[in-house]
């Protein structure tokens, strides 16, 4: 029923470390709470499911804390369900997750030959006598990608992960994501081995679109949650990129490549569980203390909350793959997994396309600082821009305590990088890898080598020595120099400067929302009050601009738009009418009966031709044949 | 190791030299009377002289953010393509970490502008953070492609590597490569199509804007990182694509290089005369350009393998 092998027991030590620094915060953060049994009771219930998914050893079980997990944060965002949006959110969540199940579902019904009690190796050899395992591969996906949150099926997440109370978003954002990388781990090893070359790529395309979505609508967003959470999207985005690579290589011969970019994949999943609790605590605080997720209400939050903004200042660095953080350690694998691709032999046209990855890692590369410098600048720097944020004090002890020990847990990452990098590699060996550790550190583990024929090599720990050493080295000169320091109001043209006059949040991303402009399609909404008909001369104005995500658009409101389209016509046909009522649901039962069929056994397209034809007679004769 | 600490302390010497060498070759050629080619150094001594003045709206951001502004660069200075064969390099130092270090100093800048309360500031880093986005991808794609004909990725190995050997048989895929380097140079140093250092106005001011509010000793540091940051980029230019002349004893191959960093000035200088400066929109087609050319060395390397 439960198993404990390395990949379960990583996994496991990545929820309880999740885990206890969000404890901490939660607990403070729990007089804020109205319904304190409520939450607690799902909140427990989501940590021990999460625990529950990870060492479970069958599909049954496997499936039963899936859902326990899944119900129990649907729960948790609606622990404050005071906003219409915040039902909203909890609804969608609802049902995009329940979406996903439905294929976890057909795929565990399909390996499993209907006995959800066998192990996964057993589950091994009914998948390789599958015949289409291609199919199997994409309802993997399917329902673990749509808990993860890739590009198309992401759009749930920034809606949900804002809404729920900021402990739990940590948690959600955080780990829950890596519990559906956990999934693709467990079953495209377990279960689905061998892979073609096309899954690798197919991973590695979702990947580089996932990345570069999340950040471009991290980039354009005021609302710090939701920004945090497109940023999830983007990080899941790089570790399936990651992912992809190591399945491409796989499937390639290139053994220790693939285990690279394997562990680039796990350590990325560690680094962002870290630093994006770390980023939403943060959040939480702030919102905890000013009453608002509004980037444009916040500013100058630095000042009267430090402990706050050092760890948020420490947590973006890490998040934009600043050196010598933990983040850039993750990426610079995964640049360097990308870069060892010029030894694929014979596969010219992968070789050509793999830089266009290259090229959309770099981009989101440079995108994530430009929206973690917007994120951190407006709401910790400049003048405060609202009565809420100059009321703002530090938050209690205990969330302040959870923060802390999340940025210890960040810099262990930082610090031991070695030591974390030793476990993953054993990870890989027990999945079958060769084991890369002694190659990535030849010489002592101060420096970490690429495993390409043309690598690279980084120095993490001599890297931070040297920044550590050479900025006090600078202060201490500039101390010892002895300057005279006077105080003065910033310079703004003769004028006052004032809250007012600041840049905005919108303004910060306005470059960018004007060069992808095509991406964003913004709706702005312009008013001013002009004076005496002069356009130039105005006393009040105001702009406001509005984006909506571009897949929720032109996937999501079609298919909502065609549903119901189709359920208002089968109302007309069928409604609370005594034969065309089970008439619809007989066809509707015929019409799964053959799906079935059709999935489970070859397709033969002369019995597809006879099943329709009968489909349509007995739709003919039992619903539109019968006349009044 | 001697001559390594020498090629370092002689990079940062003539650091403000070569920033103000472009100045004077351009005032020379717009028919100005040119500034003297020291101009760089008085205006070190003089800010170092003057009392700092912090705005009052400012956090602790201001104090260290300067600092942390030159460090990283500083570090930089130490992982350089060696100058003279035999020559102690950094080997345990890749391209990444290179671009890594430029994007902390550039992240720093962009805080220092924000923290200071003022539009100006804001302005100037909400731009830099623009043209930084785009310069990434280009800069990533050229080093991919660099390390492919150099055969290591690390910068110092592959300044040996190239100048030992040079790709002769891969000569085109090593000029588009040097074209899109040279782009980024222009651009990451703020040079005028992509930003104009010697103006105030804040329709054009990039990098000017997010300095506006410092003084004294942070503005000297400020002044000191920008023209380090050209010293690298014009020296990794000048190893990476000039790789000549490092056979040669030590002070003539210094002279070499030197004058090899002298000829990259004089061809900034050149180029900032006859161009205008780009409309900040109009900057992502030039950086697209280096894109493309990164793209087109990378495809022509593996396709024709020329």
């Amino acid at each position: 029923m439960f198993q404990f092998d390395t990949l379960s027991l990583v996994f496991v030590a990545l929820i309880i470390l999740g885990a206890i620094p969000n404890l901490f915060y939660s607990s403070g953060y729990l007089p804020h709470i109205e319904r304190k049994t409520h939450y607690l009771l799902h909140y427990f219930t989501f940590i021990f499911s999460m625990l529950g998914v990870v060492v479970s050893a069958n599909a049954l079980v496997f499936l039963f804390f899936w859902e326990i997990m899944s119900l129990s944060s649907w729960q948790l965002i609606l622990t404050e369900p005071k906003d219409k949006s915040t039902i909203n959110a909890a609804r969608f969540y609802f049902l995009m997750t329940h979406f996903g199940f439905l294929f976890l579902l057909l795929f565990f019904l399909i390996v499993t030959n209907g006995d959800l009690e066998i192990s996964f190796a057993q589950m091994k050899t009914v998948a390789a006598a599958f015949t289409y395992p291609t199919m199997l591969f994409f309802f993997l996906i399917l329902g673990f990608l749509s808990k993860a949150g890739a590009v198309p099926v992401h759009v749930w997440l920034p809606y949900a992960h804002p809404a729920a109370p900021s402990p739990v978003s940590a948690l959600m954002s955080g780990v829950m994501l890596k519990v559906a990388i956990y999934g693709m781990f467990r079953f495209l090893f377990d279960v689905l081995y061998p892979w073609p070359l096309q899954w690798g790529t197919f991973i590695l395309i979702i990947g580089s679109v996932t990345a570069l979505t999340g950040i471009l609508y991290a980039l354009a967003e005021r609302d710090i949650k939701a920004l945090l959470a497109n940023s999830s999207i983007e990080n899941i985005g790089i570790i399936l990129i990651a992912f992809g690579m190591g399945m491409i290589f796989d499937t390639l011969g290139l053994e220790i490549l693939s285990t690279f970019s394997f562990i680039a994949a796990i350590f990325h999943v560690f680094n962002h569980m870290g630093f994006k609790s770390l980023l939403f605590m943060g959040a939480g605080s702030i919102l905890h203390q000013t009453h608002t997720k509004d980037l444009e209400k916040f500013g100058g939050l630095i000042k009267s909350m430090p402990v706050t903004a050092f760890t948020f200042l420490f947590a973006a660095m890490s998040i934009t793959a600043l050196p010598p953080t933990n983040g850039f350690l993750s990426e610079w694998m995964i640049f360097q997994s990308i870069l060892s691709s010029s030894t694929i032999a014979n596969a010219m046209t992968l070789k050509l396309a793999l830089p266009f990855a290259l090229f959309a890692l770099a981009m989101t590369g440079g995108l994530a600082i430009a929206t973690f410098v917007k994120a951190y600048g407006i709401t910790f720097l400049g003048l405060h821009r609202s009565t809420n944020a100059k009321h703002a004090k530090e938050v209690n002890f205990l969330m302040q305590s959870g923060m802390i020990l999340m940025a210890l847990f960040v810099a262990s990452l930082m610090l031991f990088a070695p030591q974390y990098l030793y476990f993953f590699d054993a990870l890989m060996v027990s999945l079958g890898k060769t084991s890369v550790y002694a190659q990535i550190f030849p010489n002592g583990s101060l420096q970490m080598h690429s495993l390409g024929v043309n690598g690279g090599v980084v120095s993490p720990l001599i890297l931070f020595a040297a920044l550590v050493g050479v900025t006090s080295l600078l202060l201490f000169a500039y101390k010892a120099f002895n300057v005279k320091t006077r105080v003065h109001r910033s310079w703004a043209c003769g004028y006052k400067t004032s809250a007012k006059t600041q840049y905005t949040a919108t303004g910060f991303s306005g470059v960018m929302r004007r060069f992808f402009n095509w991406l964003y399609k913004p709706e702005e909404h312009i008013s001013k009050q002009n004076l005496a008909g002069h356009e130039t001369k105005f006393s009040d104005a105001s702009y406001e601009v509005r984006i909506k995500p571009l897949f929720e658009v032109f996937i999501y409101d079609n298919i909502k738009k065609w549903v119901n389209i189709t359920s208002y016509w089968v109302y007309r046909l069928a409604h609370f009418e005594q034969t065309r009522y089970p008439a619809m649901i007989f066809n509707l039962m015929l019409f799964i009966l053959y799906s079935y069929r059709i999935f489970t056994h070859e397709i033969d397209w002369q019995s597809i031709l006879i099943e329709m034809a009968l489909m349509l007679m007995s739709l003919k004769i039992l619903v539109i044949g019968e006349k009044k | 190791m001697i001559l390594y600490f020498v090629t370092i302390i002689l990079l940062v010497l003539i650091a403000p030299l070569l920033l103000s060498y472009i100045k004077a070759t351009k005032m020379m050629l717009l028919f100005k009377r040119p500034i003297s080619i020291f101009q760089g150094y008085r205006d070190f001594s003089k800010l170092m002289h003057k009392e700092t003045i912090i705005s009052e709206e400012t956090s602790a951001i201001t104090t260290y953010a300067p600092f942390l502004v030159l460090s990283p660069l500083l570090i930089v200075m130490f992982f350089l393509p060696p100058v003279v064969h035999g020559s102690y390099y950094v080997s345990f130092v890749d391209a990444f970490t290179i671009t890594g270090l430029i994007s902390l100093s550039t992240f720093f800048l962009m805080l220092l502008g924000l923290d200071s309360a003022s539009a100006f500031g804001g302005m100037g880093s909400s731009r830099e953070a623009f043209i930084s986005a785009l310069v990434e991808p280009a800069m990533v794609l050229t080093i991919f492609s660099v390390s492919l004909m150099a055969g290591n990725l690390g910068v110092g190995q592959a300044g040996v590597n190239l100048a030992q050997h040079f790709p002769q048989e891969h000569m085109a895929s090593f000029l588009f490569a040097g074209i899109s380097f040279f782009i980024l140079l222009m651009a990451e140093n703020g040079r005028i199509p992509v930003d104009n250092p010697e103006t105030h106005l804040e329709l054009t001011m990039v990098h000017e804007a997010m300095i506006l509010d410092l003084t004294g000793v942070y503005l000297a540091i400020i002044e000191t990182a920008s023209s380090i940051k050209f010293v690298i980029f014009a020296s990794l230019f000048a190893s990476l694509f000039m790789p000549f002349g490092l056979e040669f004893t030590a002070p003539i191959a210094f002279l070499i290089f030197i004058v090899k960093l002298f000829f990259i000035a004089t061809l900034v200088a050149l180029l900032e005369v006859n161009t205008a400066k780009l409309r900040l929109f109009k900057i992502p087609n030039l950086l697209g350009l280096a894109i493309v050319f990164a793209f087109l060395s990378l495809i022509t390397f593996y396709v024709l393998g020329a």
